[in-house]
């Protein structure tokens, strides 16, 4: 019997790689010459990480009874803006040309906490970019895109790296910490976005 | 006993039931020169059955009756073509949308709800959606839901068949009796809409579906915001702006690339039209096309520069601002080195055009008046 690795592996190699850097040119052609965004990329999720999320548990249950069918983030795509503001117009330039089943703005849940932001969507794969010659139960019809700042995108890869080593549980002290680059980035960002409103509008100062 | 439709002369005075035969179109003779979509086989588990009266707007709905239909008999030979072939017969492709940002849908959660419990109690929820949406001129209408499951892949087909109504003729000995109908569901009803979805995760499936609109006047091309928006809470799966690019591409692509001057004036002349179409305008690629007569073959060399040629029949809304974006300069060349440019909207009224006396028909003369603003060097064509 093929394992959930194997299977996952396969269907990375063959489909998810491929259609991650057909998404990546899609969104490239669509958003490419928009001022003010750094990156755009895609990516098939790793076999790890896949397995990693596929392993998770809440409330003593498996949290996907088939993690095939049901993590959406299989293929990721980022767009990395300058600015808070470009997020905003980017999310509605997205709004045009996909059809979305999940458009969230990723924030702490209280006023008194810093950490993970972002905009985040699930978006159905437009049909031009589906391989025909694939298999549908073979791949997959969502795709997560996740838009963000600089400074959100540069603060949830360093947390990433440090806030999910298998061996190692973050102490109190050191979840303050990151705690605290949070606020520093949401510092700037707030800081960066006043100063270029300032600076391209200068009648509204 | 025979029933008198009153929208057709004679119906098969054979027929053994008056009161409720819907019927299946076949395949529209445009979709037959196609590949068949992939269609999903399976035994029909569960029918359930509703009448449906106009309820938009009413403060007290009716009540809504429902039946079980039995798994054999007429009726159920009836409606297997409608659900074998739903994939087939359902051109529009439509995706539930998304409640304020989150993964949430009603209309779809009510779908997934009968799924799973495949009875009247939660049919009639998605049959009191119906009706909430159901105006006066939609009028009376009969709501199926068919179910079926195989390899842990389930599928459903929800249709509704409007009302029409007829004369029942009975012979008594030598006697005859004839009776006025209402409520009569046609088997050969040119007439219904439908929506089919199908999948295995109740988490990443059940977004995207089919749909089809019978009833509209104008064939295949359209669908009414009553059964996908308003009903389905769903849209086209191809929004509008991405819909109006990926055929803009085509049209400036086509007309760039294109050997044949017929094919360009074809566009030109095309392009007039299309930037004052009405927003909100709902048509496939093809559609638009024959909307304004543009000839087969012109329509071929657009087809084949789609990314994908079933593309090219998606139901999409045109958006007449993201066309002109793909298409908002026309040059023509001259074959005496001359280039002329303008907004296309405005080419003609920029440049003035008339034959040169004596000249063979190909030569012509511009003429344009205007203060000088700007130069440039161009490079060369490769």
């Amino acid at each position: 019997m093929t394992s959930l690795k194997e299977t996952y592996a396969l269907r990375r190699e063959k489909v998810l790689v491929p259609l991650a850097a057909r998404i990546e040119d899609h969104l490239k052609n669509l958003f490419g010459s928009l001022a003010r965004i750094d990156r755009i990329s895609a990516r098939a999720k790793s076999v790890d990480r896949f397995l990693g999320k596929a392993a998770k548990v809440e409330d003593g249950k498996p949290k996907y009874e088939d993690p095939l069918n049901q993590i959406q983030d299989q293929v990721g795509a980022r767009i990395v803006t300058f600015y808070p503001s470009d997020v905003e117009r980017v999310r509605l330039e997205i709004e045009k040309y996909f059809k979305y089943i999940e458009s969230q703005r990723i924030v702490p849940e209280s006023e008194k906490e810093f950490g993970y932001e972002g905009r985040h969507f699930i978006l159905f794969v437009p049909e031009d970019l589906i391989d025909d010659t694939v298999n549908r139960d073979e791949s997959v019809e969502l795709f997560e895109l996740q838009i963000k700042t600089l400074f959100q995108h540069a603060w949830s890869e360093a947390e990433h790296d440090l806030g999910y080593k298998p061996s190692v549980k973050l102490t109190s002290d050191q979840r303050r910490r990151l705690a605290f680059t949070a606020a520093q980035a949401w510092g700037a960002d707030q800081i960066f976005d006043e100063m270029f409103h300032q600076m391209t509008q200068p009648s509204t100062r | 006993m025979g029933v008198f439709f009153m929208h057709t002369p004679f119906v098969d005075s054979a027929q053994k039931s008056y009161w409720a035969y819907a019927g299946v179109l076949p395949m529209p003779k445009r979709l037959q020169k196609q590949a068949a979509p992939a269609t999903v086989v399976m035994e029909i588990d569960s029918i359930h059955s509703f009448l449906i009266r106009p309820g938009k707007g009413a403060e007290s709905p009716d009540d809504i009756n429902g039946a079980t239909v039995a798994r054999s008999g007429s009726l159920f030979e009836m409606l297997k073509p409608l659900f074998d072939g739903a994939e087939r017969d359902c051109p529009h492709k439509i995706a539930f949308n998304s409640e304020n940002g989150k993964q949430e849908n009603i209309c779809r959660d009510e779908l997934i709800a009968y799924i799973k419990n495949r009875d009247i109690h939660h049919g009639r929820e998605i049959a009191k959606r119906l009706q909430s949406v159901t105006t006066h001129r939609s009028g009376l209408g009969l709501l199926f839901l068919v179910a079926g499951e195989e390899d842990g892949e389930t599928k459903i087909v929800v249709s509704r068949f409007p009302a029409d109504s007829g004369v029942l003729a009975e012979e008594k000995g030598k006697g005859l009796t004839v009776e006025f109908l209402e409520r009569i569901f046609m088997k050969n009803a040119k007439s219904y809409k439908a929506a089919v979805y199908a999948g295995k995760s109740f988490v990443n499936d059940f977004w995207r579906g089919q749909a089809a609109d019978k009833q509209v006047n104008s064939g295949e091309s359209v669908i009414a915001d009553y059964w996908i928006r308003e009903f389905l809470l769903s849209d086209f799966l191809t929004p509008g702006e991405a819909g109006t690019r990926r055929f803009a591409i085509a049209v400036r692509e086509t007309m760039n690339r294109s050997t044949e001057p017929r094919v360009k004036q074809d566009i030109a002349a095309m392009h007039n039209f299309m930037v004052k179409m009405p927003a909100q305008t709902r048509l496939s690629a093809k559609g638009l096309l024959d909307r304004f007569q543009v000839p087969a073959e012109t329509q071929e060399q657009i087809k084949e520069r789609f990314p994908k040629a079933k593309s090219f029949d998606e139901t999409f809304t045109f958006v007449p601002d993201e066309f002109t974006k793909f298409v908002n300069m026309r040059t023509i060349e001259l074959d005496n080195g001359a280039l002329l440019t303008a907004p296309t909207d405005r080419f003609d009224q920029v440049f003035a055009k008339e034959p040169v006396a004596g000249a063979n028909n190909d030569v012509v003369r511009f003429s344009t008046e205007g203060s000088i603003i700007d130069q440039r060097f161009r490079k060369v064509k490769p």
